[in-house]
């Protein structure tokens, strides 16, 4: 068990590295950054106001109206459209300038002639040569559609028997919609998972710096063999790692989030870590500088990332079965207090078991080839030839 | 390839037609070497000869492609892992962990060496003072000079006490004083330890080895004690003559080869060195030169003259 004595010490030495620490409370900085953003954004969401996520057409352009009914001056929507009320002639002279963007005449006694049958004859000048001309003409249009409905809407009421009583129709929401959902759960379980993206490079750091600072020839000599190595400095990331997402969590229960279960969603989430430390090896493993191990990073974790979102995205939308292959779709479910069969917790797990075992595997038999530790080393097709072939590998 | 000079019969490290390809390089072909129990036997040859490929192999850190190293009868296919606590291993470059203290970097290595744990303390306090190093226990690495890391390599490489000492150019970059204080050392454990010391110096190879092996091309040429291959290569004594007119030199080289006391004659940076199996025609061979000559010295062959000449 010398695999040990190298996570005691690569732990011991983190805790005691400044780099480290600085990195770590930037990062509590930041989380505590996040949850204030996300309980402004979300207290917003739930408000009745609610937030608007497109831009108001308020300001951007405007109209003139002449309008002698009366009748579009009242419907027209002024948070889309400013509506000057000018007469004919200024309005024009406006437009010329590029003051306004368009002028409508409406004709009196527009209600009488509707009521009566007869067509209404609008008139609207626009300068088609403003872009911004088109959203004029489509207020405009919506608004005759508004007002088109609304005398529909009183001519059908008026042949409705007056003795019918109108059911009340109670609407009432139940659950939360989408958007919120992604919000609320989604942010809340990447925020619990950031710590692994974090911290799972330090493995980087401590396999691939062995290689640069040439230190990994005396430790292949250690009588131990080169898995104990890889599986010692593992396991002190994974140590590493669930020191923060237990700290996470009390920082997010204080703050006030709510979540079920915070030991079985802190037990997930250590288990996730595994396998992400698991293929964060291989890349070191492979890497012969951090700047390879960087970009081969970056790939890695594009995969994990989408491996671990897209099921939780699937599973909100669809309630996907398949969706608890990702430990985050469990632990989202976990903290949002859903009853989980054993089944879906088994799928999980099992996921989890065999990625670790993959990753691990070829860590390991990555780090005990000479020609990766040594050079010359071969392409990533050769290793890919060489583990199909079951050749060497 | 066993040499001449053993006063041992017990083989503590056999080699037996190792042989190591690097890509289209051949590094190691079909080597063999026996290694006596406390013997101190020295690897010389040039760069890229293959002397830290084939320590590395018995240190279990690169595998052979063919070919095997019995360690106190055990292979390295074997039982690597019993192979490794055996030895302790001096790489060619002192690279250590730059943040660690010097006392726990050897609590560190003590540790996966597996030294008991009541035991350690007591042997770091022991190799500190055997390095001198006992004030800057202390210190981190990084502080240290390159003198003071090869210090504290050789104590980390001794931290478990082992059976066998393979050194990779222990004094390469030293000072003079830190290489003497290095070669003292290896001296004082000479016959306590079965040691491999690879090295460049051979004046240090000849002064501190039982035995020399010539490694070039991957191949074993010769191997024996370092008095054994100089007579084998240059006799007793070398004669250098410098002369004032350089034609003729092949001419001059054959009258001089047809003296019986004399071994061999190179001619090299515009000087005659005759090698001679004994001394009794050197009057004779610098007459043959006439008033022409212009120096004449004679010395004692070295190391070094052996290594020129075979790896030529």
């Amino acid at each position: 068990m010398k695999f040990t004595s190298i996570t005691k010490w690569e732990f011991k030495n983190t805790l005691k590295s400044k780099k480290f620490m600085m990195i770590f409370f930037l990062q509590l900085s930041v989380l505590f950054l996040m949850i204030i953003i996300f309980n402004s954004f979300v207290t917003n969401i739930e408000s009745d106001n609610g937030v608007s996520i497109t831009p108001s057409l308020s300001g951007f352009a405007s109209m003139d109206v002449l309008d002698q009914s009366g009748l579009f001056l009242k419907l027209i929507n002024p948070a889309d459209l400013t509506v000057i009320p000018l007469s004919y002639n200024n309005s024009m002279n406006n437009i010329a300038n590029g003051k306004t963007t368009g002028f409508l005449y409406v004709p009196g006694n527009v209600d009488q002639k509707i009521r009566s049958g007869q067509t209404i004859d609008m008139t609207i000048y626009l300068d088609s040569s403003d872009p911004k001309s088109s959203v004029v003409k489509d207020e405009v249009n919506s608004t005759t559609q508004i007002i088109s409905q609304s005398y529909s809407n009183t001519l059908t009421d008026a042949v409705v028997p007056q003795n019918t009583t109108i059911p009340t129709v109670k609407k009432e929401s139940t659950g939360e919609s989408l958007p919120l959902q992604i919000i609320k759960k989604v942010m809340l379980v990447i925020l619990l998972f950031l710590p692994l993206l974090l911290f799972g490079n330090m493995i980087i750091d401590t396999v691939v710096g062995e290689k640069e600072r040439k230190t990994g020839e005396i430790l292949i000599a250690m009588p131990m063999s080169q898995a104990q190595v890889i599986i010692g400095k593992s396991m002190a990331v994974v140590l590493t790692i669930s020191l923060q997402v237990a700290m996470w969590l009390v920082i997010l229960l204080i703050a006030g989030f709510h979540i079920d279960n915070p030991l079985l969603v802190f037990i997930f989430i250590f288990l996730t870590s595994i396998p992400i430390i698991g293929i964060t090896s291989v890349v070191a493993a492979y890497s012969k500088n951090f700047k390879e191990a960087g970009i081969g990073l970056s790939i890695a974790y594009m995969g994990i990332v989408g491996f671990l979102v897209v099921p939780v995205l699937l599973y909100l939308s669809r309630k996907s079965f398949i969706a608890n292959i990702s430990p985050m779709t469990i632990v989202m479910r976990l903290f949002s207090g859903e009853s989980i069969p054993p089944i879906d917790y088994g799928i999980s797990i099992v996921t989890i078991l065999i990625v670790s075992i993959i990753s691990y595997w070829i860590a390991i038999k990555l780090f005990e080839r000479d020609d990766i530790m040594f050079g010359p080393r071969p392409g990533i097709l050769r290793l890919i030839y060489d583990l199909i072939s079951f050749k060497k590998f | 390839m066993v040499g001449f000079g053993m006063d041992s019969n017990e083989v503590m490290i056999k080699i037996e037609s190792l042989t190591k390809s690097f890509g289209r390089i051949k590094a190691l072909d079909d080597l063999n070497l026996e290694i006596k129990r406390g013997e101190l036997l020295g690897i010389i040859g040039p760069n890229g000869a293959g002397k830290t490929t084939a320590i590395r192999m018995a240190c279990c850190i690169l595998k052979p492609d063919f070919g095997d190293i019995k360690i106190d009868g055990i292979s390295i296919h074997e039982d690597p892992i019993r192979i490794k606590s055996m030895i302790g291993y001096l790489p060619e470059e002192p690279n250590l962990y730059e943040r660690f203290k010097a006392k726990d970097l050897l609590k560190y290595f003590a540790e996966l060496y597996g030294v008991p744990k009541n035991d350690i303390n007591g042997r770091i306090e022991y190799l500190l003072e055997l390095v001198g190093m006992t004030e800057r226990k202390d210190d981190r690495i990084n502080t240290f000079s390159k003198g003071l890391r090869q210090r504290i390599s050789v104590a980390r490489a001794l931290v478990h006490d082992p059976e066998i000492i393979i050194l990779d150019e222990p004094t390469m970059g030293l000072d003079p004083a830190t290489a003497n204080s290095i070669r003292d050392f290896v001296r004082n454990l000479k016959g306590n330890k079965t040691m491999i010391l690879c090295t460049h110096y051979m004046a240090e190879a000849d002064s501190l080895c039982d035995r020399v092996a010539i490694l070039n091309k991957g191949k074993i040429i010769d191997v024996g004690t370092p008095s054994y291959l100089k007579s084998k290569i240059h006799g007793d004594v070398i004669l250098k003559v410098r002369i004032q007119n350089l034609d003729d030199v092949n001419s001059y080289k054959e009258q001089i080869m047809k003296f019986a006391s004399v071994a061999a004659v190179d001619f090299v940076d515009e000087e005659y060195l005759i090698s001679l199996k004994y001394r009794d025609e050197i009057s004779e061979i610098v007459e043959l030169f006439g008033n022409k000559v212009n120096s004449i010295n004679t010395k004692e062959p070295t190391l070094e003259d052996v290594f020129i000449n075979t790896v030529k």
